[in-house]
């Protein structure tokens, strides 16, 4: 059953991402995928100039380290101020321990700190705000680190175009902390449907299904992309027709909960998918575009990063100052959605 | 109907009069990202979710033109 939530007294502090350094451009897309779309057609249609890809041996967890210890840096935050680490990916480093352990140490966090890790999406980000504010409510924690971090282009094969064109490696750290003076995170919105857990999915490399060399036979579909079972797939038209269908409803709840309307909403943080979906849901949605930023042209889809990506440039822009009041909006793997309301 | 071929003339980059109900879709450059951007379509028009099974095996313009009748 679907509970209401409560705004919980804390604030995001800071928030720093962190990109990989090798560039995958439109020029070399075009270059791989001969005869199919030139790279100016790859931008027209994602809005998506070039993403950043790790290197072999560079994990998710190496670049969520990046950002984690920038956001220390900057923020001025000493190891032993934070008393919880929680980390959100879908490409850990190990079957086990989880990652947030080996983080703990790479950070020099002390030993009597909480640490875990989730498999989030692309609705990761905003389910992470919720475990975060949830254990803020609770009195477990003051000072909460979000690492959220993903490499996607280790799944993704190289004649993949559907999928190849759309995501990026990257990471974002995110500090959130107790506040009394009146800022706010929540109420929260979730839904689930795993009916469509297919549409976005790994199959081989899991318990499951193990990996093998029938797993790694490359398949050429319908359209000409190229994948084995060990490669990311995404049925593109039922993601879509996912998030046309399900982001206004969490857009209509989210609002009925947190008792606010379009006007007392200064920006809407949707998930950063490319710019064909987030323009459909803008339109969907009647947003006013100025209320919606985009921030992909130069990363990609960063999946459960991608918010926080949006966030980092937005505070650097001074847009988000104390007495506004963003809505977030998460969809994707799982299927999965998320959102919530901030108050600054 | 006007609406529909004038959106898929533009998904597809052609003249509208390049669009009949005979017109074979793949000889229009059907490929993944023409499917979502008909879903995309379909949904600004009629603003209802598309069966998207039934949208994958359509294979010629007047199939579509169908399934926006029954949206």
């Amino acid at each position: 059953m679907a509970v209401g939530g409560k705004a919980v007294g804390a604030r995001i502090a800071a928030v720093a991402t962190h990109l990989p350094s090798r560039r995958l451009t439109n020029e070399t897309l075009a270059d791989d995928f001969s005869g199919g779309w030139s790279a100016e057609k790859i931008f027209e249609k994602t809005g998506i100039r070039e993403r950043r890809v790790v290197e072999p041996g560079e994990t998710a967890l190496d670049l969520g380290h990046k950002a984690a210890e920038r956001l220390l840096g900057e923020a001025g935050l000493s190891p032993g101020q934070v008393d919880f680490l929680i980390f959100c990916s879908q490409s850990p480093d190990y079957v086990l321990p989880a990652s947030a352990c080996i983080l703990q140490e790479r950070l020099g966090l002390p030993t009597n700190v909480g640490a875990f890790d989730f498999n989030g999406g692309c609705s990761g980000y905003v389910y992470g705000l919720a475990l975060a504010t949830g254990l803020i409510a609770a009195g477990s924690a003051r000072t909460v680190l979000l690492v959220t971090a993903d490499t996607y282009s280790r799944f993704i094969h190289e004649r993949d175009r559907s999928v190849r064109t759309l995501f990026g490696d990257g990471a974002a750290a995110t500090l959130v902390v107790a506040d009394d003076s009146g800022c706010t995170i929540g109420p929260f919105v979730f839904g689930t449907d795993g009916r469509g857990a297919k549409s976005l999915i790994v199959e081989a490399g899991g318990a499951r299904v193990a990996r093998d060399e029938t797993t790694a036979e490359p398949v050429e579909d319908a359209f000409g992309n190229v994948r084995s079972r060990d490669n990311l797939l995404m049925d593109g038209g039922a993601v879509l027709a996912f998030a046309l269908r399900e982001v206004p409803a969490v857009w209509r709840a989210l609002k009925e909960r947190a008792g606010l309307d379009d006007a007392a909403i200064d920006l809407v943080l949707l998930h950063q998918a490319n710019r064909f979906m987030l323009d459909a849901l803008v339109r969907k949605l009647k947003l006013d575009p100025d209320k919606v930023p985009y921030f992909f042209e130069t990363i990609g889809n960063t999946v459960s990063s991608s918010i926080p990506f949006v966030l980092e440039q937005l505070i650097a822009e001074g847009r988000v100052g104390r007495g506004n009041r963003a809505a977030l909006i998460g969809f994707g793997v799982g299927l999965s959605w998320a959102g919530c309301t901030i108050s600054f | 109907m006007n609406e529909l071929r004038a959106g898929l003339a533009d998904i597809f980059e052609v003249e509208p009069s390049a669009i009949t109900s005979e017109t074979a879709l793949t000889d229009l450059g059907w490929d993944s990202l023409a499917m979502v951007s008909t879903i995309a379509l379909f949904d600004e028009l009629f603003g209802k979710p598309i069966n998207i099974d039934k949208l994958k095996n359509c294979e010629t313009v007047a199939d579509l033109e169908s399934m926006a009748e029954e949206a």
